[in-house]
């Protein structure tokens, strides 16, 4: 499933961009501790270069705490530790050495709770990232950057005439759009999607859905979802994650979404899509 | 509303009817046991009695005013000297200095209390985190007579380099400026000694640890999604500082500042211990001699006539007015905020 | 699950991961080392300045200067100005936190010869000449009237404050609003002025004498409006839930006080109590307008000039008498170790407080995925 051509047409990426189309992620025998508490057992996923994956599965299995691995936010947590490895395009994000204010730009994360900053209007929310991350642009190329983002993050038309605005003062679902915004201005090849629509209302997640959809040829996505309708509809990879009672949660079948929905190999999954268990 | 009220009925349908009519709230009586109507009353008494007496003291203080400016007129605010014998009493040298040493005090432990403040909340170790907390709720509660007698000690004879050297190498400018030869082969101590510079040092070690407890508890409120938000962009823990801490801090930063200002105007004996105390106006912070409003009230109190006695209060009043303002200012500063949700000042 | 294979596989350890880079620690211990040996070579041989002072300061400022020199190679300007942060915050703060050390450790040395003597603690000073050797006198009269001063003055605040607090949050009311904000604004009172008002209305205007009750009631002026204010924010804690628990089992107001508010907050209440007795302990300005001093023990507060540590302390330092200053000096660290005490304890009561809080706080997210906290960043 590709975007329309008419989306991409007359979006030119600048000099700044490092990439065209996304990159690939892998997990490699993926573990996870919060103390020693284990919550992720030997999780091994491709999430292939410009795909929508979607992790499905019930609440508390382990499917935030796997994305949060992918862009290395889950080793803040104090007690937090992890196994195995993670390839962006072949290379271990985990390996010393390697910087890890360099690994989340090109990771970008969007939360469940949508957290602009209110202290910045809206325009500065979108170029926060290249303040923070030292990207510099030039003022022109700024204020076409900013254009570009909220489009892609399907806020522009919205929001075009108050870009001064403080960020708070918009939405629920319109801050949603702009933390999308503000992740992809520091153009990341991978955005992670926590939850993105369950603190929005219908119409608004239809919006976001669309953006997803309209995004994929370029940011390869991750998103973890409770609803499964969701998952059918926005993705093309899917992985449907499970923790038995007091067990640590891991991968039981990952596929194609035709597949995962449409034919289940195991009898778990199965029951799972359709509705047997929540 | 048609009549239900058959006449032909007994009298209590009559009654039903009518109470339908008047929809509008009851009168309850509160039906308290006695027991809380006694708690209520002693309660009271005693929060009216404290009104009472905590009132008083500010209305006899502002009361005294009256007497001063009837005897001494509005030269009271202009008159720089204090001279018993001859009757001759001013504040104004008194609340320039209690101004200057305030204000040194500020400028030397407002950015100390800052960084402070923000590596305790947001870099110290997790492990050594409330060691430090500890360490500053102690410097608060250490009492002021312990910093007075460590500045009079170990303070003031550095103090009296470090201000040669700036008279030396900055005495270009006019607050630095002293009336000797900072060059001289021998130079003699006295020349800086117990000047506002070191009792704004002594006062200074007495703000830190205010200012820093109120700034520390604001920053460590700064919400943790948007410092997520800045993680995943890519941020370094300076740059989630500027952009989440430091916005959300700032009306704890100034409302700290001000708490801290206003324990420094009121300070008495760290001030008396290492200045010595002269009336003039004087803009020169390196040079001996300077005042307080509290460190006049401390040493003219017992030669003062009863009319100089009634000057004395209402120089604390003035002083009284001045703390009371700033407080003020930080409550409203702190509340205002985003960040004063959940904390006292 | 479908991932494992038959094979034989690593064993499933936790990772070594490192918050610092080789880099990161490199740079910061490189820089130091070349910053104080290029500040010694340059400071002291080819400037020729002296003085330790100087040398620290200039050593600081050369070592942000290769910090950030060194930085600037190959990495980018936000890592630049995050170590510059992190250099000049944690030296500010070690600044500060080593001074608090300092200030302790410099009172106890030097009132050393005074308080390592028995007659220091069991002599008063009577018949005993300021210049006298440590060895004769003694300063038990200070210790046991600021113990009576304080006593008296917490025993007249502590009803007073904790009854207003009690008045602010559980019956309230338009006139409590008037009593709260007039509170508040007497917590602003500099407490000379407290001093001030107790000498001209008590002693010039009713003419008591000096004694150890006027100066009890001179703090306890100081003392009752900051009681107040920190007792009424402990009980404001409480959650109203449990009050209407109280009540709605029929329990009257005063129970529901008495049996539910109080102990609930109990330890606050004493923490903020001893916190409160800890700073009048030391108030000194009060004392130098109210207070009477003098030699002699007197352990009756309601005749004659009853003595107190703060003003002793500030006696003999203002004496010039070595012996005098000495004994200054021992008062003083036996002040500064009766606040530690009082301080200790408040903060071990509170411990466990603080301890529950912070366990209670996590349920509301879910047990697997307990989040960033505000200050345990990555770097």
């Amino acid at each position: 499933m590709t975007a329309p051509d008419s989306v991409l047409a007359g979006l030119d990426f600048d000099a700044t961009a490092r990439h065209r189309g996304g990159a690939n992620l892998e997990a490699h025998n993926v573990s996870a501790w919060f103390g020693s508490n284990k919550v992720l057992e030997r999780v091994n996923l491709t999430m292939p270069a410009r795909t929508v994956t979607a992790l499905i599965g019930p609440s508390g299995c382990g499917k935030s705490t796997f994305l949060r691995i992918l862009n290395r936010m889950h080793e803040s947590v104090p007690s937090a530790k992890l196994g195995g490895e993670v390839w962006l395009n072949g290379d271990d994000i985990y390996a010393p050495g390697k910087r890890i204010t360099e690994t989340r730009r090109r990771i970008g994360m969007v939360f469940q709770k949508p957290n602009p900053f209110p202290a910045m209007s809206i325009a500065d929310n979108v170029t926060a990232g290249l303040k923070l991350t030292g990207m510099r642009v030039s003022r022109s190329a700024r204020a076409d950057l900013i254009e570009r983002c909220l489009t892609r993050g399907g806020l522009w038309n919205e929001v075009k005439d108050r870009l001064h605005a403080p960020g708070s003062a918009l939405s629920g679902g319109q801050q949603q759009r702009l933390c999308i915004a503000r992740s992809l201005a520091v153009d990341p090849e991978i955005l992670l999607m926590d939850e993105p629509c369950s603190a929005l209302d219908p119409t608004s997640t239809r919006r976001v859905e669309e953006t997803i959809a309209e995004l994929a040829p370029d940011v390869t996505i991750v998103i973890v979802t409770h609803n499964m309708q969701q998952a059918n509809r926005v993705s093309q990879q899917c992985a449907f994650f499970l923790a038995a009672q007091g067990t640590p949660g891991g991968i039981v079948e990952s596929g194609s979404t035709a597949q995962i929905f449409g034919n289940p190999r195991d009898p778990r999954t199965a029951d799972y899509v359709n509705g047997r268990f929540g | 509303m048609t009549s239900l009220i058959d006449e032909s009925r007994p009298d209590d349908t009559k009654e039903f009817a009518r109470a339908e009519d008047q929809d509008r709230p009851r009168t309850i009586a509160a039906g308290l046991p006695p027991s809380d109507h006694v708690f209520r009353a002693i309660v009271r008494a005693i929060g009216v009695s404290v009104l009472v007496l905590t009132g008083s003291i500010g209305l006899f203080l502002g009361y005294q005013a009256i007497p001063t400016f009837k005897r001494y007129g509005f030269s009271f605010l202009t008159e720089s000297q204090w001279q018993p014998q001859l009757d001759k009493v001013g504040i104004s040298a008194v609340l320039l200095g209690t101004v200057i040493v305030a204000l040194i005090a500020l400028l030397i432990g407002f950015p100390l209390a800052f960084v402070t403040a923000l590596y305790i909340s947001e870099y110290a170790p997790a492990r050594w985190k409330s060691v430090a907390i500890s360490m500053i709720d102690l410097m608060a509660a250490v009492p002021s007579i312990i910093y007075g007698l460590f500045g009079f000690a170990f303070l003031e004879p550095h103090a009296q380099d470090l201000a040669r050297w700036l008279h030396q190498n900055l005495g270009f400018i006019p607050i630095f400026k002293v009336d000797t030869d900072p060059n001289a082969a021998s130079w003699s101590p006295a020349a800086y000694f117990g000047s506002a510079f070191i009792g704004g040092i002594c006062v200074s070690l007495m703000i830190i640890p205010l200012a820093c407890s109120v700034m520390r508890g604001v920053f460590s409120l700064a919400p943790i999604g948007e410092r997520e938000a800045a993680y995943a962009l890519g941020s370094t823990r300076w740059g989630m500082v500027r952009a989440v801490v430091l916005p959300f801090g700032r009306g704890g930063i100034i409302g700290g500042t001000m708490l801290g200002l206003g324990r420094a105007l009121g300070e008495t004996v760290a001030v008396m211990l290492v200045i010595s105390q002269t009336f003039e106006i004087k803009f020169t912070i390196l040079s001996s001699g300077t005042n307080t409003t509290s460190a006049l009230i401390a040493s003219r109190f017992s030669e003062a006539t009863s009319a100089q006695l009634a000057a004395l209060l209402t120089a604390g009043f003035v002083l009284f007015l001045l703390t009371l303002g700033v407080n003020t200012v930080a409550a409203v500063f702190v509340s205002r905020s985003r960040s004063g949700a959940g904390v006292e000042i | 699950m479908t991932a494992t294979t038959a094979a034989p596989q690593a064993p499933d350890v936790p990772r070594v991961l490192s918050a610092r880079s080789a880099d990161d620690i490199g740079s910061i211990w490189g820089s130091a080392l070349a910053a104080v040996s290029f500040t010694w070579i340059a400071y002291y041989h080819l400037l020729s300045f002296s003085g330790i002072v100087g040398f620290v300061v200039v050593t600081w400022f050369v070592f942000l200067a290769f910090v950030a020199g060194v930085t600037l190679v190959g990495n980018p300007v936000p890592v630049l100005f995050d170590r510059l942060a992190t250099a000049i915050l944690t030296s500010g703060a070690m600044l500060i936190l080593l001074l608090v050390g300092y200030v302790l450790i410099f009172i106890y040395r030097r009132g050393w010869p005074a308080y390592t003597k028995a007659n220091f603690y069991t002599q008063d000073m009577s018949g005993v000449r300021p210049t006298a050797p440590l060895t004769q006198g003694g300063i038990l009269h200070a210790i046991v009237g600021s113990g009576i001063q304080i006593g008296i003055a917490t025993a007249i605040s502590v009803p007073l404050g904790v009854g207003t607090a009690i008045y602010l949050t559980e019956v309230g009311g338009k006139l409590a609003q008037t009593v709260r904000t007039v509170v508040e604004a007497m917590t602003a009172l500099p407490d000379i002025l407290a001093g001030l008002f107790v000498y001209t209305f008590l002693i010039i205007g009713l003419h008591w004498d000096r004694t150890g009750l006027t100066v009890s009631i001179a703090l306890a002026v100081t003392m009752i409006p900051v009681i107040a204010r920190s007792a009424e924010v402990m009980l404001r804690v409480v959650p109203g839930g449990l009050r209407e628990a109280g009540l709605a089992l029929g329990a009257s107001r005063w129970q529901v006080v008495r049996r539910v508010v109080v102990p609930t907050a109990r330890s606050n209440l004493v923490t903020s109590i001893i916190l409160g007795v800890a700073r009048i302990a030391g108030e000194t300005a009060p004392l130098l307008i109210v207070s009477g001093a003098t030699i002699f023990f007197n352990a009756d507060p309601l005749h004659d000039k009853m003595n107190s540590l703060p003003l002793l302390i500030f006696a003999g330092i203002r004496s010039g008498e070595p012996a005098y200053e000495q004994r200054a000096y021992g008062a003083a660290a036996v002040l500064l170790t009766l606040v530690l005490v009082l301080f200790i304890t408040a903060r071990f009561i509170a411990r466990d407080k603080l301890a529950k809080r912070a366990r209670v706080e996590r349920p509301a997210k879910s047990p697997v995925l307990p989040t960033l906290e505000a200050g345990n960043a990555p770097s």
